[in-house]
């Protein structure tokens, strides 16, 4: 039988970015709030700096045995099964295994239709909110969050109403370099925005720098996680419970078809049935999609909120490109991939559009490391033998890349699905990712990567590799535009508030609501985002 | 055979032929190498079950899987040693169709020409700084994966597979059985910590990255 816990408030699934903004922000404003996430809830001393662990055996992310995706490039295609964004399913969600790139879109970014108009094979959308609107909340993500930067510097960063907590970390030998390329070429570099902290901010303590960053958990507050900041700060206003290890299967809905709760198997298997008054879905693009599409009712058969038939369509997912440098050690300093924690210098030069380079937009472009002893690669490193010590020896600590998530365009024909025959180990389908690259997004990787390998020689790179997107491998874990925000309810599927335009009780708070991709990492608009929709239920629970 | 760890998988002979082919993997020369690392040991006792899959956060041990990810590893762990057993064997008889006799018993050059045959590649020539720039061969890398993403062993060759889990044993945090004294990080140059215990706040790498001064860093900066 089917255990029934109280009603909630509100329901939210998926204890990560946003979900724990959203938690945060109602909970701190009188409201009660439970939400299920579907992972474990691992504490920061769990963490380690371990390599094998982290990367080679992927402690962080879905085990790919237990919860398979699949992937094809057409629609005709059987897809098989790929690692495709594996974003961890764990309290603190993406927040735990990022590197924390924290910088701010464009103004421009939320307007492309605006400045582009139609353009061939693209369904090309402004944000129904400003850069204006959101701006207010990017700097209260910054200091309620946790972020180091320095305001000012970026040439074509949009207006901010204060700087950020804390200062830029130190400079790591991999950044030094970046700034050298850029300052040889004329072209504008800043420190990178990154969510952590370099000073003591809200009890926490600054960075150390372990170096074990990207992919590994952190077992310090430094790091910004919501594991370790909103989701603590809601569980203390007594009015958030946090379950953990509960996989939801299905939302339910009732006879006026306004969403009544979520079913659940809790980590002994016991199915549960969680009813609230309102549901806010924070599961990452390509799970939010999935939980939609396996919630089919009489009233919503082709998934909930489907109506339009947009829920998965425009699927973008920031392909992460880059060009790798090889430094002779007789000649240049060492650049010491490990030291720092991904921290560096950016440019957006290679981000605004500029019509005489055959494509538009453009996305961040930054120099970094490329890992660790076991798994630093370049195109090419010996495998094995003398030659493989070698090379280990000599450019272990003098190699570096510069890359960029591209700007992909969204397309109404990548679409994340159910697969028709591969299921997970609790036997619901798995998602199926189609999608290819736009023309636009190919010409977009090349011209970015060449100018990224020109960054590298003008820093004095003696043997400069570029490589190019061929296809979407899901590098990036960035999901956007599975539940695109907008005010047509044609083509749309939640409001400007992020609101289901199908169901007025169901919310939409991960990176599927984005219209657009943005050239900047998603986190910190994503979470703005959460803040400034959260705030719009609380005012609409004001007035009743 | 290591005289200070008894195998918990490989047979006496397995063990030597996984060290002879780890050695000439990652050879020694005037820095140590696989042998000096204790990479055969890591290897064995990864092959061994699930009993060493993951280390525990402080490095004093390893985490007990249970439930579904218990049951995932248990099938991942079996394949493995498949995979092992039937490469060790088929070394063993292109070591003797070519040789007239098992790997371990070859000489260095032998037992590189065995390898090369096995890969089905051409022996990894010396990287050379030509001032190129050139578009990136993704086939003339061995693991031959996406370059940013990780590389686990579920996908590869058995060759491949001894390559990365050579590599594993060598650069793997010491918890692991590999790296001894942390041979592999010092003949690389990184200082890397301690201990896994030493990650949590203490492990530093500050003192190799300085300070800016940004007020020469400004928005009109060019150059």
């Amino acid at each position: 039988m089917k255990r029934r816990p109280e009603i909630a408030e509100v329901l939210i699934i998926g204890a990560g970015a946003s979900g724990a903004t959203a938690a945060k922000v109602l909970t701190e404003a009188g409201v009660n709030v439970v939400a299920l996430e579907r992972g474990p809830w691992r504490r920061p001393d769990e963490f380690s700096g371990d390599e094998i662990k982290y990367i080679n055996r992927t402690f962080l992310w879905e085990d790919q045995l237990l919860k398979p995706r699949t992937k094809r490039e057409h629609s005709g295609e059987e897809a098989v099964v790929t690692r495709f964004s594996p974003t961890p399913q764990t309290v603190g969600g993406g927040t735990t295994h990022w590197n924390a790139q924290f910088p701010r879109p464009t103004v421009d970014d939320l307007r492309v239709r605006s400045v582009y108009g139609e353009v061939d094979g693209m369904t090309l959308a402004d944000w129904p909110v400003t850069y204006e609107e959101l701006e207010p909340y990017f700097t209260k993500i910054e200091w309620e969050f946790g972020a180091s930067g320095k305001g000012g510097i970026n040439r074509y960063e949009g207006p901010r109403s204060a700087d950020y907590p804390c200062p830029p970390a130190p400079l790591t030998g991999y950044g030094k370099a970046f700034y050298k390329g850029c300052d040889e070429l004329g072209l504008n570099a800043f420190p990178f925005p990154m969510a952590m902290v370099t000073t003591p901010h809200k009890g926490r303590t600054p960075q150390v720098h372990s170096g074990f960053w990207q992919e590994y958990g952190e077992p310090t507050t430094a790091k910004s996680t919501t594991l370790t900041s909103f989701i603590p700060e809601a569980l203390a206003t007594g009015r958030f419970e946090l379950r953990p290890d509960c996989y939801v299967r299905e939302l339910t809905i009732d006879g006026r078809g306004r969403v009544d709760g979520a079913i659940y198997l809790d980590a002994e298997g016991h199915e549960i049935e969680q009813r609230a008054q309102a549901v806010i879905l924070c599961c990452g693009g390509i799970e939010t999609t999935r939980l939609l599409l396996l919630s089919r009712s009489d009233r919503f058969p082709d998934g909930l909120a489907n109506s339009s038939g947009r829920v998965g369509r425009n699927a973008m997912f920031h392909e992460y490109v880059f060009a790798i440098g090889l430094f002779d050690q007789e000649t240049q300093s060492p650049l010491r991939g490990w030291s720092g924690s991904y921290t560096g210098a950016a440019t957006y030069e290679f981000y605004k559009t500029d019509m005489s380079r055959g494509h538009i937009l453009g996305g961040i472009a930054a120099g970094s490391t490329l890992g660790h002893p076991i798994n630093w690669n370049f195109p090419g490193r010996p495998a094995w033998g003398q030659a493989a010590k070698d090379a280990d020896r000599d450019f272990f600590n003098h190699t570096m890349k510069i890359g960029v998530p591209i700007q992909d365009v969204p397309q109404e024909s990548n679409v994340v699905d159910l697969d028709p025959t591969v299921v997970d180990a609790w036997g619901l389908p798995v998602a199926r990712i189609t999608a290819r690259p736009h023309v636009n997004d190919l010409a977009q990787a090349k011209w970015t990567v060449d100018r990224c390998a020109e960054v590298l020689q003008a820093a004095g790179a003696a043997k400069v590799m570029p490589v190019y997107m061929d296809r979407f491998n899901g590098n990036c874990s960035h999901e956007m535009g599975m539940a695109r925000m907008g005010d047509d309810p044609s083509t749309s599927v939640v409001d400007r508030w992020c609101r289901a335009h199908d169901v007025d009780n169901l919310y939409v708070f991960d990176g599927s609501v984005f219209p657009t991709s943005l050239g900047a990492n998603p986190t910190l608009t994503l979470m703005a985002n959460a803040w400034r929709c959260a705030e719009h239920i609380l005012d609409e629970k004001r007035k009743g | 055979m290591d005289q200070s760890s008894e195998p918990l998988f490989f047979t006496a002979l397995q063990w030597e032929t996984v060290a002879a082919a780890a050695a000439r993997i990652i050879p020694t020369d005037h820095d140590p190498g696989a042998t000096e690392a204790g990479v055969v040991g890591f290897i064995d006792r990864y092959l061994s079950g699930i009993d060493y899959v993951y280390a525990n956060p402080w490095g004093s041990g390893f985490l007990r899987l249970e439930g579904r990810q218990a049951e995932a590893w248990s099938q991942r762990i079996e394949r493995q040693q498949r995979r092992y057993q039937d490469g060790l064997r088929a070394l063993d008889e292109l070591s003797a169709s070519v040789f007239g006799s098992d790997f371990r018993t070859l000489g260095p050059e032998q037992q590189d020409a065995i390898l090369v045959e096995l890969s089905g590649r051409p022996k990894p020539e010396p990287v050379v700084l030509d001032g190129d720039v050139g578009a990136a061969d993704l086939t003339q890398s061995t693991e031959g994966v996406v370059l940013s993403q990780p590389v686990t062993d579920e996908e590869l060759d058995f060759f491949s597979t001894l390559v990365l889990h050579t590599r594993m044993g060598f650069y793997g945090d010491v918890a692991y059985g590999g790296n001894r004294d942390q041979v592999g990080w010092r003949t690389i140059g990184f200082p890397g910590p301690a201990s896994l215990a030493d990650t949590h706040g203490r492990y530093s790498t500050m003192d190799y990255m300085e300070e800016v001064d940004y007020s020469q860093r400004t928005a009109s900066h060019q150059g």
